[in-house]
């Protein structure tokens, strides 16, 4: 760093001065310039800046539990979480003095997270320090790396965005223009799949591989169904038929209660939740597709298959289907009759297209 | 002339959260709480599966995961008349009793702590000194001068990085720390371990529920199978991993939790005397031990406290349509009635309505409305809930085990039972509830245990399960009570479907704006008399804030 | 017999007329009846994957694999239904003029009119005389043209679906198909009701199939599998 700046012309001093001018702004009146000048003279820890819009901050949460590595060593040793209202000391002018100070003094070099989708309905939906979400999102955007959005909703709106989407809630790469986007899906997503992405990211300083939906393919290129132990029960047939029946003791299948895991992209069945310990199949409840676009309006979560739109509740394709059927065997069944009826000549006389004229000379 | 300070966003908080106060002669004469984000989940659920409503609600928060999904399946089942099983409603207890060892010792060391705690005050302690303040408190076996003094090197390694992430501009050095450094160093080792330690206690969630944040529910009871003799199920196994992550809980909070509430209340004991507010109690009471129906065998009772007088405690019923009504005067809502009057949730309308400022804006227009928090009112008082509230319901209702904790907390701090009604108080019945709570959820277990003993494997009721056995028209109260205080949905289902769906959260009781009388609510009332040194670092402001613990993506919703 | 007593000099005259033509060659006759094959095996097991019957609760899974096989049969079928599809497509341009693409898309006054006459004839009888097409009848072809149309959604939504669960590259092939309608679930849904519609679009084909055999007796019915039908060419356009 020191002699990148010499190379730049400045001199010994500029750089003391520099380094002092940052001392003040970290807010340190007990550290000499002189640690600065160290600080400044190795290299530097990532600048993270994490910002909350429309969140339920279950993604933070998420984050805190994980494992390898943990929380600690990543926010201590690997990043500078400079920006997070969820843990930073800082608040009020404080907290948006260290959201501006990254931005301008790490400009092209910071990671920004979100977790939360933006409201575009009205921005007054979602205001921080009087901002909208909407406009910090674009003015923190600007001059970051990449950005890694958080969870279902800042990947694709979450539960706000569920029908009918009273604010207009929007997934964040809708929003970003000319950076790379890192989806990482779920309601929220696992621990150490967060920690997973980043400690990717800071290693290898590039983005993990993505897949057409932008999320890292080391942890959503294969469905839960793929990866769930009981799999071996869903391909026997074995179901279980309601919940806590004598099938639920034994762990079969849970696709009749509904299970999403056929549907869903995501590494519950491999790494688990919190450390390993289990996930929701194997705690017994059908996987709900957290980690799916809109999988709130997929259709009730306990229904194999999506009511149908307009009918009632547990109104599935199928009861539509059968109805049509029987409707359709009736309408047959009517035609029939009314054919032997309309039509009884031309049957008997198992006559070839009969001209018209032929019928009004058999009425004599 | 008094200074209008702004403090947005409030940090160390779930959601956003803004403050404006009014600060005269040192003092703050008023203040607004103004919630500045809102998702509408109320109007999303209309029309849905009513089993499915536990999942929406549930994302209403993801720090008090799992508490919205509780009162969610209890509305539901209350409106249908299902009874759950003994061993779902056990099952749902030790979740409930995971949530608030986790909740409550997260808000202490990660969101509450810094206020007390001067980090970089820390690199000047002694370490030597810092181990012997340890074990004279605890017995807690990290206390060593090697184990502080390594600890100390790693942050004076990070703080000469000159990057200070999220310690960085935090307060440092204002004249309202008052630990010393010695203190000060032990605050920041177990902010770390408290790290460590709550990754442990939620997997008491993911046995049970399948994952944390936002374990799953159900209507009925709950989805995990019991079978002992199955490794598909709810096993030996899996309840020894319970058992000894409830043992390694109990020892946390008994041994560095509660032993350095104490310590640190010690150097603030002039907080007893700040932040009271309000005078009115609210809890609903939770942990059933004999069905949901049987209120007077909650752990945590339930009960009203007026003015502050705990000789009575008045009852409270979600069901009646003049006892709990919301206010949207100062919110930016609309109520087909009229925007003065107030509505009990099963007729309650979510319409938004902003009438504030556009963004970007510096202040808000508090004559008018000024948050997306409705105003619950209970018989039209405002009422703070929250761990203060039940612990002074607890008391007041003559419970022991809350006298007893009470009791040993007032008496080691010396301070008398008024320092309760204070920022102080609230953060210390925070960690009281805790230890309550650490020692009942063995007990929850035990009882579990016995019963799989005693051949009931049953965890759910599947009587009602389809909506065919439903009437056509049913509605139904969920209580309980949030780390946060008392926490209520209300459901109307129509011919299988969710008709209406209010939430009303604990920190919407205490956050929220003012009611149409002008009445403040907990928040706002608690600020009242705050002392403020530095209007430019408003410390103080945070630390009776932070005492509630708000919420405000609940709050809102 | 009884009825022949009813009939005049002049339709004797018209059933000399009768001729027999060669409408369906080989392989449009090879595509239907395997197709027809496919989707009664393709609707019978794809029926069990939305719906599995609850049976042999209490078996370990390992002595079972029912369900898994309903799969394979499934997707073995599918890829039948697949290439044999392709097969109809290619005739469609090298086939005769009544295995033509053009049959299908209703782009001529003619084949307008046509509709509706058939309309008023067959469905709604409003008159009872008979028109004759020695193809499909035009709205036959138009009908055949939407289940064409389901077919190929049929194959993006299924070989789409099938992507995530195998590693062969064929179906990836068809992986992009998902994003766009929003999803794996969305697909199932799709795929899920257009079973429905071939069941119900089989139904109404069959009866009119022996309808048209059964009130004009130009052997339509065997004509799919003789190639042969029966027509006047009194009205029809050629
Ligand atoms: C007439 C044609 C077809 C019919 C009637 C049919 C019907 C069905 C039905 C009803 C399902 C169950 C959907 C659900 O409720 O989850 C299904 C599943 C499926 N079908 Fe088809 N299908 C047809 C053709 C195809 C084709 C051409 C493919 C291509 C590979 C295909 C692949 C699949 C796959 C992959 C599944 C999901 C199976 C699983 O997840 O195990 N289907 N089909
Ligand atoms: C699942 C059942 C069936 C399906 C999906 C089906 C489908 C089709 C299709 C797509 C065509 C147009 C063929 C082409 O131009 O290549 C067709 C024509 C035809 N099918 Fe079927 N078919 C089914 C069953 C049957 C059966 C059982 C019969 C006979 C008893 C039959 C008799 C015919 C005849 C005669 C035609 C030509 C008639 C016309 O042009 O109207 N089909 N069918
Ligand atoms: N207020 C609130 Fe909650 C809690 N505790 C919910 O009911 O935090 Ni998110
Ligand atoms: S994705 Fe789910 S868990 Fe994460 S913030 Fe959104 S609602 Fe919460
Ligand atoms: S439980 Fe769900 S994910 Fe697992 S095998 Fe069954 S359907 Fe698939
Ligand atoms: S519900 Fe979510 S947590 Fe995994 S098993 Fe399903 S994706
Ligand atoms: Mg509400």
């Amino acid at each position: 760093m020191y002699e990148e700046v010499l190379a730049k012309g400045y001199t010994r001093r500029d750089f003391l001065k520099f380094c002092g001018m940052v001392g003040a702004f970290l807010g340190l009146e007990y550290s000499g310039v002189g640690q600065i000048v160290k600080a400044m003279e190795t290299k530097p820890r990532i600048p993270v800046l994490w910002l909350h819009f429309q969140e339920c901050t279950c993604c933070s949460e998420s984050f805190i539990r994980s494992s390898h590595p943990i929380v600690a060593d990543i926010i201590l040793d690997k990043v500078s979480l400079d920006y997070t209202e969820t843990l930073m000391a800082a608040a009020g002018h404080q907290a948006e003095e260290n959201l501006h100070a990254t931005m301008e003094n790490y400009k092209g070099e910071y990671l920004l997270m979100v977790e939360g989708s933006v409201p575009t309905k009205d921005k007054a939906y979602c205001c921080i320090g009087g901002n909208s979400a909407y406009d910090i999102l674009q003015e923190a955007v600007a001059g970051c790396k990449a950005v890694i959005a958080w969870g279902n909703c800042a990947v694709s709106g979450c539960v706000q965005g569920a029908a009918p989407n009273p604010t207009g809630a929007t997934p964040v790469h809708k929003l970003v223009k000319g950076k790379p986007v890192v989806n990482v899906q779920g309601c929220p997503p696992i621990a150490e799949v967060m920690a997973g992405v980043v400690v990717y990211m800071l290693t290898f300083n590039r983005i993990p591989e993505l897949d057409g939906l932008g999320r890292p393919k080391a942890f959503y290129s294969r469905r839960v169904h793929d990866t769930c132990y009981r799999r071996p029960n869903y391909d026997a047939g074995l179901f279980v038929e309601t919940f806590d029946d004598e099938n639920a003791r034994r762990g079969y299948c849970l696709y009749k209660m509904g299970c999403r895991g056929p549907v869903t992209y995501n590494s519950c069945g491999v790494i688990r939740w919190n450390d390993g310990t289990s996930f929701p199949i194997q705690s017994g409840h059908p996987c709900i597709g957290c980690s799916e676009a809109n999988f709130w309006d997929n259709g009730p979560f306990y229904q194999h298959l999506a009511s149908f739109p307009g009918f009632g509740v547990e109104t599935t394709a199928d009861d539509i289907g059968l109805a049509i059927g029987a409707v359709t065997a009736a309408g047959i069944t009517a035609h029939a009759i009314a054919t032997n009826i309309r039509k009884r000549k031309m049957i008997r006389e198992g006559i070839l297209n009969p001209e018209p004229e032929h019928d009004e000379d058999d009425q004599k | 002339m008094a200074k209008r300070i702004v403090v947005d966003p409030i940090t160390r908080i779930e959601g956003h959260l803004r403050i404006e106060a009014e600060v005269r002669d040192g003092r703050i004469v008023d203040a607004y709480s103004s919630g500045t984000m809102v998702r509408g989940i109320e109007k999303i659920l209309k029309g849905r599966d009513p089993r499915d409503a536990w999942a929406f609600t549930e994302r209403v928060c993801g720090v008090c995961t799992t508490v919205h999904a509780l009162a969610s399946v209890r509305s539901v089942e209350d409106a249908l008349d299902i009874v759950v099983p003994p061993n779902a409603e056990l099952i749902r207890n030790l979740m409930f009793t995971t949530q608030y060892m986790h909740d409550h010792v997260v808000h202490f060391y990660h969101l509450h702590a810094l206020d007390w705690v001067d980090v970089v005050s820390a690199l000047k302690a002694d370490p030597a000194e810092t181990s012997r303040i340890a074990m004279s408190i605890s017995h807690w076996p990290r206390s060593s001068t090697g184990y502080f003094s390594d600890l100390q090197k790693r942050l004076t390694r990070f703080v000469e990085s000159g990057q200070l992430g999220i310690f960085r501009n935090g307060y440092w050095g204002h004249k309202a720390y008052k630990l010393p450094p010695e203190v000060n160093l032990l605050g920041v080792a177990h902010y770390l371990e408290a790290l460590e330690w709550q990754k442990d206690i939620v997997k008491i969630h993911t046995i049970l529920g399948g994952k944390n944040p936002h374990p799953n529910y159900l209507v009925g009871g709950v989805p995990c199978a019991i079978n002992i003799n199955e490794e598909n199920a709810l096993n030996n196994e899996r309840l020894s991993m319970i058992k000894r992550l409830l043992d390694q809980a109990k020892t946390f909070v008994d041994q560095v939790y509660i032993p350095d509430l104490l310590a640190v209340a010690s150097f603030y004991k002039d907080w007893g005397a700040i932040g009271g507010g309000l005078k009115n109690y609210m809890a609903y009471g939770d942990l059933p031990v004999n069905g949901i129906r049987d209120t007077s065998g909650f752990k945590f009772p339930r009960g009203i406290i007026i003015g502050r007088n705990l000789n009575e405690v008045l009852e409270v019923d979600g069901t009646d349509a003049d006892q709990i009504q919301e206010f949207i005067a100062h919110s930016w809502y609309e109520y087909e009635e009229g925007d003065e009057t107030g509505k009990h949730p099963w007729d309650g309308e979510t319409n938004f309505n902003f009438t504030g400022p556009r963004p970007p804006y510096e202040q808000l227009n508090v004559e008018g409305k000024y948050s997306w928090l409705k105003t619950p009112r209970w018989k039209g008082n405002p009422m703070e809930v929250g761990p203060l509230a039940r612990m002074l319901v607890g008391y007041a209702s003559g419970r022991d085990e809350f006298k007893e904790v009470i009791g040993y907390a007032l008496s080691q701090l010396n301070v008398p039972v008024e320092a309760l009604f204070s920022t102080l108080g609230r953060t210390a019945a925070r960690g009281l509830e805790t230890k309550l709570i650490s020692g009942w959820a063995l007990e929850f277990y035990d009882q579990l245990i016995n019963n799989i003993r005693n051949g009931d494997t049953r965890t759910f009721n599947n009587e009602k399960w389809e909506p065919k056995m439903w009437p056509s028209e049913a509605r139904g109260v969920g209580l309980s009570e949030a780390p946060r205080g008392a926490l209520a949905h209300w459901i109307r289902i129509k011919d299988g479907l969710i008709e209406n769906y209010q939430m009303v959260v604990p920190s919407t009781w205490n956050a929220s704006p003012r009611d149409p009388k002008g009445q403040r609510s907990a928040y706002e009332e608690a600020l009242l008399g705050t002392p403020v040194e530095d209007t430019e670092k408003p410390l103080e402001i945070l630390r009776t804030i932070h005492s509630f613990d708000p919420c405000i993506a609940c709050a809102v919703h | 017999m009884r009825y022949h007593t009813y009939l005049s000099p002049k339709k004797f005259k018209l059933m000399e007329k009768i001729r027999r033509i060669y409408v369906w060659e080989i392989p449009v006759r090879f595509y239907h009846w395997v197709n027809m094959t496919c989707i009664i095996v393709l609707v019978i097991t794809g029926y069990f994957i939305g719906n599995p019957p609850a049976i042999q609760s209490g078996t370990e899974a390992y002595a079972n694999y029912w369900f898994a096989t309903n799969r394979f049969l499934h997707y073995v079928f599918a890829y039948l239904f697949f290439f044999n599809f392709l097969l109809r497509i290619y005739w469609a341009f090298a086939g005769n003029e009544f295995a033509n693409w053009k049959q299908f898309l209703p782009v001529t006054k003619k084949q307008w009119n046509e509709i509706f006459e058939v309309l008023k004839v067959d469905i709604l009888q409003l008159k009872t005389w008979s028109f004759e097409s020695k193809g499909h009848n035009a709205l036959a072809s138009f009908t055949y043209f939407f289940m064409f149309l389901a077919f190929v959604l049929q194959c993006l939504t299924g070989f789409g679906m099938y992507a995530a669960m195998s590693t062969s590259w064929f179906p990836q092939l068809f992986a992009w198909f998902i994003p766009l309608v929003g999803g794996d679930t969305a697909a199932r849904h799709i795929h899920h009701i257009l079973m429905w519609v071939f069941i119900v679009f089989a139904m109404i084909h069959v009866y009119l199939v022996v309808y048209h055999d059964y009130v004009e007796r130009t052997g339509v019915a065997s004509s799919m599998i003789s190639g042969w039908k029966f027509i006047t060419g009194h009205k029809h356009h050629d």
